[in-house]
């Protein structure tokens, strides 16, 4: 009898594989639990209720004497910045000759449900930057601010410019409003005030919702295929882990900060309208003056660039420069894009307007 | 056919009904019960109505949870019946070849993912979302209300009181740090 079903021997074999390297996967990756994020060594230079500040080792001596702070943002945990020697944010920054500072938020538990942007910028940001400038004897820094963190740091700019040598926002989350993201839909619908009053501090686990319908396909589908395709590539399976475990680990996010995230930055977009107040005082961004270099990525489906670009024209100063990557919100600061394009056009903006 | 304010007329009628007899009961038995009831469970007696309101009014947002939980499973599986709709549109037959299998792959993620990042973008989408987030926190609102009322006839902190601590707690920490960088700033100009 004629068999009907021609079936190319290679999809049977490719099945046979694929099964085999699911039953064999454990015996070849560690567990996502086995991984140590930490990849550059530091000092925990200051400390401050949960906040830590990272004072990174240069593999190289110090060229620059303006610091960088980087404020990282408040969703996961600041090891995507150093996440792969061969595409660590942190590293090549310091073999380019800069010192590097990061603060790294800790993990607030309910205690913690009434800190608010105030506390963030005008307590934990501020303090840092006043150590650095004491323990570096000089008058400003240099600040940088990822995602949730270049909102921060943008506030900080403008209600502390006297401080900041230099701004650089890399993704920033600005005018919340224009934001064309899924996050942007789902921040718009949600009654803030009601989550936070019943639940008190935003939980890991709504995030983790608001991640799985991004991308739910790619990201929940055949990402986890092209892994157990690629269980024997060792460097693959190092970077798939890596991010893997970075994104499974999202801390909680204070309630009175949360609240005022959603409302002011995504609801109202009160930030860009140069009306929102922050302990009490008015932010406007026309008082950023200091040279700003902002990043955004075409691909970012987290932060769109509409969300971020309006920063570029709404601040006050007159050295201002405005990239836009062909790449996604995480390509821009980890990927073998960002140490070939982003970082070198970044540390050559900064050794320009840092000074020797 | 029992529509939707038909069965909203009834859960009133049978709130109204509960309310009443829990009240009358109460207003009947308070004074006997107060005379045998002492320490928390005394408090117990007095909150004991509270709890059968918060319980039908939890009834009520259940309906309400249920509206929208309907709502957010039929908008996937309407994406999800249109996207791969359009996906056997493209691909009409089982493809037979590894090439053609990993185009098939391609076309059926793309499509979906398409469609499903339309459906989460679209404010349909979002107002559903919302108004679900909102019903389950009604639900959870109700939970710890019953939940309050249990330990406090325990004399056991609620989550109020906790807030409250933690609100004192946030204001304390402010104001040690103030100290502290007034001090530091002092000792720097001596």
């Amino acid at each position: 009898m004629e068999n009907e079903l021609k079936i190319d021997p290679k999809i049977v074999s490719e099945f046979f594989k694929f099964n085999k390297n699911i039953i064999e996967a454990p015996k070849m990756v560690p567990a996502p639990g086995e991984i140590n994020l930490e990849m550059t060594p530091y000092d925990v230079a200051y400390t401050e209720d949960k906040v830590r500040l990272l004072h990174f080792t240069s593999p190289t001596q110090k060229q620059h004497k303006v610091p960088i702070v980087i404020a990282y943002a408040l969703i996961n945990r600041y090891h995507i910045l150093d996440i792969h020697p061969q595409k660590s944010w942190v590293r090549n920054i310091l073999t380019q000759g800069f010192d590097v500072y990061m603060i790294d938020w800790g993990t607030p538990t309910k205690i913690d449900k009434y800190l608010s942007f105030d506390d963030y910028v005008n307590g934990y940001i501020d303090n840092c930057v006043d150590f650095v400038r004491n323990e570096a004897s000089v008058e400003k820094v240099s600040l940088q601010g990822y995602c949730t963190g270049g909102t921060l740091a943008t506030v900080y700019a403008a209600l502390h410019p006297n401080k900041i040598k230099n701004l650089i926002a890399t993704a920033p989350v600005i005018d919340g409003k224009r934001d064309t993201t899924v996050v942007g839909n789902l921040a718009k619908h949600v009654d803030v005030d009601n989550m936070v009053e019943t639940i008190g501090n935003m939980p890991p686990e709504f995030m983790y919702y608001v991640f799985s319908v991004l991308k739910p396909f790619e990201q929940g589908i055949e990402k986890y295929i092209n892994f157990f395709r690629n269980v024997e590539d060792k460097n693959y399976v190092d970077n798939f882990l890596r991010i893997e475990k970075w994104l499974s680990e999202t801390p909680p996010i204070p309630g009175e900060l949360f609240k005022q995230w959603i409302r002011d930055i995504y609801q109202d977009s009160v930030l860009i309208q140069n009306n929102m107040y922050v302990g009490g005082k008015l932010v406007s961004l026309k008082n950023i003056t200091m040279p700003i270099f902002t990043q955004v990525a075409v691909g970012d489906h987290l932060v769109s660039p509409e969300c971020s670009m309006p920063l570029h024209y709404a601040v006050g100063s007159e050295d201002k420069t405005l990239r836009i990557y062909p790449t996604g919100h995480v390509g821009m600061i980890a990927s073998s894009f960002s140490q070939k394009v982003v970082l070198p056009e970044l540390g050559q903006w900064l050794k320009e307007r840092s000074e020797k | 056919m029992a529509t939707d304010t038909d069965y909203k007329k009834s859960l009133e009628y049978y709130k109204h009904l509960s309310l009443f007899w829990t009240d009358m009961v109460y207003l009947m038995a308070s004074k006997p019960a107060a005379l045998t009831s002492a320490g928390p469970m005394r408090k117990f007696a007095i909150q004991a109505k509270k709890l059968t309101t918060e319980m039908i009014e939890a009834n009520e947002d259940l309906t309400e949870f249920n509206t929208r939980l309907a709502e957010y499973y039929k908008q996937l599986s309407d994406t999800w019946i249109e996207a791969q709709e359009k996906v056997n549109k493209k691909i009409p037959e089982i493809p037979q070849d590894m090439e053609n299998l990993e185009a098939s792959k391609r076309v059926w993620i793309d499509m979906f993912e398409n469609d499903f990042t339309q459906l989460f973008d679209s404010q349909k989408f979002g107002e559903n979302f919302g108004k679900l987030i909102s019903s389950e926190l009604e639900l959870s609102k109700h939970w710890n209300s019953m939940l309050s009322t249990l330990l406090e006839t325990a004399n056991v902190p609620t989550k109020n009181d906790l807030d409250d601590v933690y609100k004192e707690l946030h204001s304390l920490r402010k104001r040690v740090s103030k100290l502290e960088k007034n001090e530091g700033s002092d000792n720097d100009g001596k």
